[in-house]
């Protein structure tokens, strides 16, 4: 899938882009409000203005690279409020992609990814200890910093230790190689 | 009005108090419904970073199964409703990202026609139920406790777009006045807790809780009430390392909307999974008692 489509949540699609990596962030004019609202844009190298601005200027790579589109969460705050309807949110997970995909991320991060995806795909469901056992085994020194949290979820009876019984879990493995089959390695 | 359930991951593990106030709570409002049959994961925030795709795909999957069982598909997650309506609102204006959507889904058996119609808990529990039946079923009302009512970022943003304000949602406020409770101003009641940042980056992680609970410390609160399961398992989980980051310790009870409910109704804590709070919320009993006793009313015994 080399067209995709860059949308905000209060308008009619912006555009429909070729580019991996959308374009609507050529309608921003650098006002800053997505900064504003974002709450961890002051851990970032590059703000979500910045972000945008680097897209803007063509040095794409220099934002992915950046690697902060790994500390977006998601929250949409920017998007809402972007007066350009720029879909602020899906670029930020665009370089995210990316930075992933290229393998820049600090290796626990990208594990972090697989581990979470890897387990979904498995069960059609997330299982929280499978997906902890993969993401801890190559790096004990995490199980150690979390041993104690663990042990108290472990008390109150909230790890289910029972992988997801899901039906169709087979089917979501197929879903998952069709979905790559059609969108290709980003 | 018919509905199914579609309770997501999280409920069956780490935010089982979720699931379980909710199912007491809803069946104490006399609703009725049956969990989604075969659904799947929704892709969390982690499947955006992986594939842009199957970010629209696995809700999109709920959807269709929704569609198929012709009834109002209701979540009890938070990023669950917000990765459902993103797909949705993409769909809905892109046919061709729909087709490559469904050209995904043609591997499970299932097509999404975009006839599915998508509820938040909170949308059911005020806008079906309503507010005077809420209040009926109330026989032990909140009287004197304080509370930060936290809508959490989601729901804030793409939730309440639904059906309340954007950037003023109101109708927690409502709710939890409702069940007798006084509501504190809470500016960042829409704030972002961090999400998956606090495994994936403890450090921004704990300080993003570290503002909030900072700041339902500042407004008097008693307890924090949040509807979404992540904020839940955020809020109190890292209260050590928010702390830490914040040079002080947090230690301020954190309630699922449907477990303060269930206190209002004078269920047993343990139905609406109270003893699995990581801070245990004991403090709270004894204010509810006491405010009870002060308006007047006879109290047979605490909650506990």
């Amino acid at each position: 899938m080399n067209a995709q489509v860059c949308l905000t949540p209060r308008s009619e699609p912006v555009q429909v882009m070729k580019d991996p990596l959308g374009n609507s962030f050529e309608f921003c004019y650098q006002c800053g409000l997505c900064t504003a609202s974002c709450r961890t844009a002051y851990a970032m190298k590059y703000t979500p203005r910045q972000v945008m601005n680097l897209l803007q200027l063509g040095c794409a790579d220099e934002a992915v690279a950046s690697g902060s589109g790994l500390l977006c969460t998601a929250c949409y705050s920017c998007t809402f409020r972007c007066p350009r309807g720029v879909a602020v949110t899906d670029m930020m997970a665009a370089i995210q992609r990316l930075n992933l995909a290229r393998n820049q991320a600090h290796r626990d991060i990208r594990r972090f990814y697989r581990s979470f995806m890897r387990t979904v795909e498995r069960h059609g469901r997330f299982h929280e200890v499978e997906f902890l056992a993969r993401y801890f085994a190559p790096n004990p020194v995490l199980l150690v910093e979390e041993i104690r949290l663990g042990l108290s979820l472990l008390a109150k009876g909230k790890v289910n230790l029972n992988p997801p019984k899901m039906a169709s879990r087979k089917a979501m493995a197929a879903m998952f190689r069709k979905a790559e089959e059609i969108e290709g390695r980003p | 009005m018919s509905y199914v359930y579609y309770p997501g991951c999280s409920l069956n593990g780490t935010a089982r108090e979720c699931e379980e106030s909710i199912q007491a709570v809803m069946r104490a409002l006399g609703v009725k419904w049956t969990e989604l049959e075969d659904w799947n994961c929704c892709g969390a925030a982690v499947a955006t970073g992986v594939s842009y795709l199957l970010s629209l795909a696995l809700p999109a999957r709920n959807l269709a199964l929704s569609e198929r069982a012709e009834s109002d598909l209701v979540t009890g997650c938070s990023r669950c409703y917000m990765n459902l309506i993103r797909s949705q609102h993409y769909m809905q204006h892109n046919a061709n990202l729909k087709d490559n959507v469904n050209a995904v889904l043609a591997e499970t058996g299932v097509q999404y026609s975009g006839k599915a119609r998508l509820r938040h808990l909170l949308d059911v529990i005020i806008n079906d139920v309503g507010l005077d039946v809420v209040a009926e079923r109330v026989t032990r009302p909140l009287d004197g406790l304080q509370v930060a009512a936290y809508y959490g970022c989601c729901q804030g943003m793409w939730t309440y777009a639904q059906f309340d304000s954007v950037e003023d949602p109101t109708c927690f406020d409502r709710l939890l006045a409702t069940l007798g409770a006084e509501v504190v101003h809470y500016p960042l009641k829409t704030a972002c807790c961090g999400g998956t940042l606090s495994m994936s980056k403890r450090e921004v992680g704990s300080n993003l809780i570290g503002d909030l609970l900072l700041a339902a410390v500042a407004a008097d609160a008693d307890c924090i009430i949040t509807a979404c399961p992540l904020c839940m398992f955020n809020l109190n989980s890292f209260q050590n390392e928010a702390g830490k980051a914040k040079g002080t310790k947090f230690h301020i009870p954190v309630l699922f909307v449907t477990q303060l409910m269930g206190l209002a109704f004078s269920l047993p804590p343990k139905s609406v999974g109270l003893h699995r709070n990581m801070v245990p919320p004991d403090p709270l009993y004894k204010k509810i008692a006491a405010g009870a006793e002060s308006s007047g009313e006879a109290v047979a015994a605490g909650p506990k």
